[in-house]
C-alpha cells in the first residue's frame, strides 16, 4: 500500500508540474506579463503536492502500529487480561503479532487467534485509508495550485519559501537527533544513578561491573567507580598525543616549508590515505605488529611488559592521528600571509628561523585547535582500543601496563546477555554520558580557539 | 669585455654602492628585465619610476635576491655590492639580505610585540651581547624610524595593533635595526594616507645620511620630493637614469617625457 501511495504521489507531482507550467505558459502566450517563469508555477504545484502528502504518509506509517495495537488489545474479550501486569500484556501482544505474521507456536487460545485476525484486518483497512488520505491531499493540492496560476501570482517567491522551509527542516533534524541522543543517555544514566550513588561512580577507585545473577551465587559485589577507567583512557590518549603531535607538526612544517613540490605531491596523498584506513585495520596492526614488538623490546631490556600495553594502543592511535594533526597544521601554516614570510626572509632570516620564529607562532592558534580536536578523537576512539587495550581496570599510569578505556568498557558491558534493568548494563550509559561531556567540553574549547584564530588575518 | 672593464673602473670610485651590468630576469617564459645597467650611489635616495608591470619591483628584488624565493625566476648578468658579485656562489643570500634591508608595499609587522618586531633582526644575527644592548638597538632603530615617541610606553603591545602609518614605520625600524648598508623600499607609501605618507617621506630623507636608499614608487611627485637620482623603467628596459632634477625638467628620451607628462603609464 505504501508503495502504491508513493507511486501515486510522484505521478501527481509530475502532473501538477506539467499542468501548471502549461497553464502559465498559456497565459504568457495570451499576451499577459507573468511575474514568475512558467517553471516556478510548475514547481510550486509539484512541491505543494509532495510536501504535505509525504508528511501525511510518514506520520501515518509512524502512528499506525501503536494505534492498531491499542485497538486490538482493547478489543480482547473481557477477563482475558485479568491480573496481568505490563510485562504479561507485552507478551500477549507479541504473541498475537507473531500469530498474525503466520508464526504459530503450540496451540494458542481461540481469543488470541481471533485477535490476530482482527489485527490483520485492521492493517489492511489502514492501508486503504492511507491511500485514500494521500489521494485526498493530492487532489486538494492540485486543485488549489491550479487555481492559483495567474499573471500576478508570485510563484517564484512561493517556491523559494517552500525550499527554505525544507532547508530549515534538514538543519533542524541534526539538532533534534543530537538532543535525542543526549536525552536517551541522560535518562538511562538517571536510572543507573538510582541504583548506584553518583558520588560512588564519580569518585570510586574500583571498577568491577560484575553482578551476581542469582542470590546464592558467589561473585563480586560489583563496584562502579569510573576513576580507573578514566585513568586508562587518559594514559592511552596521552601516549597517542605525545607521539602524534610532534610527528604531525614536524611533517606539516617539512611539507609546507621545505619539501620540493614533487615530494609534497607524493607525501600529501599518502598521508591522506593514512587518514582513510578503517580503525579496525589499525587494531590488527596494533595486536599483530606493535604489541609483540614492544614486548620483545621489553624482554630484551629486562622490563616486564603486559601483553596489551597502553603504549601499543596509544602508539597505533597516534599513527591514526598523525595525518589529522598534520593536515590541520599544514592549513594553519598555509594561512599565514606570504608577506610575513617575505618580511622575515628580507631581514636575513633563514627558512628555519622564519618557520620557528614567525610562521609557527602565527599559526599556533590553528594548530592548538587541531590538537584539541585530535584529543577528543583519541578519547572517543573505540575500535583500536577494543582490539589492543586490556579489559581489566587498573589504577596505574604506567604505559607498559595493561589498561582499559571508557569506550572498551561500554562495549564489553553491552556485549552478550544484557538486561536493561541491571546496573551492569546501565553503567554503559553513564560512561557514555561522561565521555560525551568530556569530548563536548574539549570541542567547545577547540572551536573557540579556532574561531579566535580566524579573526586574526581576515 | 667592455662591460667587465667598466665594472672594474666603477668600483674604484668610493661612492658607487651597487652596480648592475646587463641584468636579465625571466619569470618562466616572460622576459621581465632586459639589459639593465645602473650604478646606485651610497648615501643617496634613488627612485625607480615607471608604469605598472615595467619591472621596477622585479629589479629591486634582484638586489637582495628575494627573487630566489620564486622558483620560476631566472636571473642573468652581474650585480655587485661594494664590488662583490652578489650572485656569486660564495655569497650567502641570507647574509646578503642582512646587508640589504627591504621594506614592502603593505606593512607586514609580525604578530609579536613592538619590541620583538624590532629586535627580530638583531636577535637572529646576534648583534647584541646582552639585554641592555638589545634595548639600545631597539630604541635607536625606533628613534631612527621616528616612531619612538609614539610607542615608547607600549613596547610590549602587539605591532599589529598600530595604525597603518605606524606599522610601516615599525617595518622600517625593523629593517634599520639589522644595521643594513642599503635599504630597498617597494612602494612603501602606497597603502598609507597622505599624513602617514608625509611622515615616511620625511623619514626617508633622514635615512639618506646613513644608508643608500632605493625606493620604487608610482608617484612621480614622491620621486621628485625624496630622491636625488631617478631611474625610469619601461617594459623591462631601463630607459633613462640620471639626476632627479634633470629627469623631471629635461628628459632625454621621448618615452620618459611621455611618462612624466602623463601620456603613458
Amino acid at each position: 500500500m505504501t508503495g502504491i501511495a508513493f507511486a501515486m504521489l510522484l505521478t501527481a507531482a509530475l502532473a501538477g508540474y506539467m499542468l501548471n507550467r502549461r497553464a502559465a505558459l498559456a497565459l504568457r502566450d495570451g499576451g499577459q506579463r507573468l511575474h514568475s517563469l512558467g517553471m516556478f508555477h510548475g514547481l510550486y504545484a509539484a512541491l505543494a503536492v509532495l510536501v504535505p502528502a509525504v508528511i501525511v504518509t510518514l506520520l501515518w506509517v509512524a502512528l499506525q502500529t501503536p494505534v492498531i495495537n491499542a485497538l486490538v488489545m482493547a478489543g480482547l474479550p473481557a477477563g482475558s487480561l485479568d491480573g496481568a501486569d505490563a510485562g504479561a500484556r507485552q507478551l500477549v501482544q507479541a504473541e498475537i503479532q507473531s500469530i498474525a505474521g503466520g508464526r504459530v507456536f503450540g496451540t494458542p487460545e481461540a481469543w488470541k487467534l481471533e485477535a490476530a485476525e482482527r489485527l490483520n484486518a485492521l492493517h489492511a483497512t489502514s492501508g486503504w485509508l492511507l491511500l485514500l488520505a494521500v489521494a485526498a491531499v493530492i487532489a486538494g493540492a492540485l486543485l488549489v495550485t491550479r487555481r492559483s496560476v495567474a499573471a500576478q501570482f508570485r510563484a517564484r517567491q512561493a517556491v523559494e519559501r517552500i525550499i527554505m522551509g525544507l532547508l530549515i527542516a534538514c538543519s533542524v533534524v541534526a539538532i533534534f537527533v543530537t538532543v535525542g541522543i543526549v536525552l536517551s543517555l541522560v535518562f538511562e544514566s538517571i536510572r543507573f544513578f538510582q541504583m548506584v550513588p553518583i558520588t560512588e561512580f564519580l569518585f570510586g577507585t574500583s571498577w568491577e561491573p560484575q553482578i551476581p545473577i542469582r542470590a546464592d551465587q558467589i561473585a563480586a559485589e560489583g563496584a562502579f567507580g569510573w576513576i580507573p577507567v578514566l585513568l586508562g583512557t587518559l594514559v592511552i590518549t596521552f601516549v597517542a598525543i605525545f607521539i602524534a603531535v610532534p610527528v604531525g607538526l614536524m611533517s606539516a612544517i617539512y611539507l609546507n616549508e621545505f619539501a620540493s613540490p614533487r615530494f609534497r605531491a607524493i607525501a600529501k596523498p599518502v598521508l591522506e590515505i593514512l587518514a582513510g584506513i578503517p580503525t579496525v585495520v589499525y587494531g590488527f596492526f596494533a595486536i599483530l605488529t606493535v604489541a609483540p614488538a614492544i614486548r620483545a623490546w621489553g624482554a630484551a631490556l629486562g622490563i616486564p611488559v603486559a601483553p596489551n600495553t597502553a603504549l601499543a594502543a596509544g602508539g597505533v592511535m597516534a599513527i591514526m592521528l598523525i595525518p589529522f594533526i598534520s593536515s590541520f597544521a599544514d592549513d594553519a601554516l598555509s594561512a599565514v600571509p606570504r608577506s610575513l614570510r617575505d618580511g622575515s626572509m628580507a631581514l636575513g632570516a633563514t627558512r628555519s628561523e622564519t618557520v620557528l620564529k614567525v610562521l609557527f607562532p602565527a599559526a599556533i592558534p590553528g594548530i592548538v585547535g587541531g590538537v584539541l580536536l585530535a584529543i577528543s578523537r583519541a578519547i572517543g576512539e573505540t575500535m583500536i582500543v577494543v582490539m589492543a587495550a586490556g579489559l581489566i581496570a587498573k589504577m596505574t599510569i604506567n604505559p607498559l601496563d595493561s589498561v582499559t578505556t571508557v569506550t572498551v568498557q561500554i562495549v564489553t558491558l553491552l556485549i552478550g546477555d544484557t538486561a536493561f534493568d541491571s546496573p551492569k548494563t546501565l553503567a554503559a550509559f553513564a560512561l557514555g554520558l561522561m565521555l560525551f561531556i568530556v569530548t563536548l567540553m574539549i570541542n567547545i574549547v577547540a572551536l573557540r580557539v579556532v574561531r579566535k584564530y580566524r579573526e586574526l588575518y581576515d | 669585455m667592455y662591460d667587465m672593464n667598466r665594472v672594474e673602473t666603477d668600483v674604484t670610485q668610493d661612492d658607487i654602492k651597487i652596480a648592475a651590468r646587463d641584468v636579465q630576469v625571466w619569470y618562466g617564459e616572460k622576459h621581465a628585465i632586459k639589459d639593465v645597467n645602473v650604478d646606485i650611489l651610497d648615501k643617496t635616495v634613488t627612485a625607480f619610476i615607471g608604469p605598472s608591470g615595467c619591472g621596477k619591483s622585479t629589479f629591486l628584488r634582484c638586489i637582495n635576491r628575494m627573487n630566489d624565493t620564486i622558483p620560476s625566476a631566472k636571473i642573468e648578468g652581474r650585480i655587485t655590492l661594494d664590488g662583490d658579485d652578489i650572485y656569486d656562489r660564495r655569497i650567502d643570500p641570507v647574509q646578503l639580505r642582512a646587508r640589504v634591508g627591504m621594506v614592502f608595499q603593505k606593512p607586514n609587522p609580525f604578530p609579536k610585540s613592538i619590541f620583538d618586531n624590532v629586535a627580530y633582526g638583531p636577535r637572529i644575527h646576534g648583534l647584541a651581547r646582552n639585554r641592555a644592548e638589545l634595548d639600545e638597538i631597539v630604541e635607536k632603530a625606533l628613534r631612527g624610524a621616528a616612531l619612538w615617541n609614539e610607542v615608547k610606553d607600549r613596547l610590549a603591545e602587539p605591532g599589529t595593533g598600530l595604525s597603518g602609518g605606524q606599522q610601516q614605520r615599525l617595518c622600517i625600524a625593523r629593517a634599520v635595526a639589522t644595521a643594513p648598508e642599503v635599504l630597498l623600499m617597494d612602494e612603501p607609501c602606497s597603502a598609507l594616507d597622505p599624513i602617514a605618507t608625509g611622515q615616511v617621506e620625511e623619514l626617508i630623507d633622514q635615512l639618506r645620511s646613513e644608508f643608500s636608499v632605493v625606493i620604487v614608487t608610482h608617484s612621480m611627485q614622491q620621486a621628485a620630493r625624496v630622491s636625488q637620482k631617478t631611474a625610469f623603467f619601461h617594459l623591462g628596459n631601463l630607459v633613462e637614469y640620471g639626476d632627479t632634477d634633470d629627469i623631471f625638467t629635461k628628459p632625454q628620451d621621448s618615452r620618459t617625457e611621455a611618462y612624466i607628462s602623463g601620456r603613458i603609464g
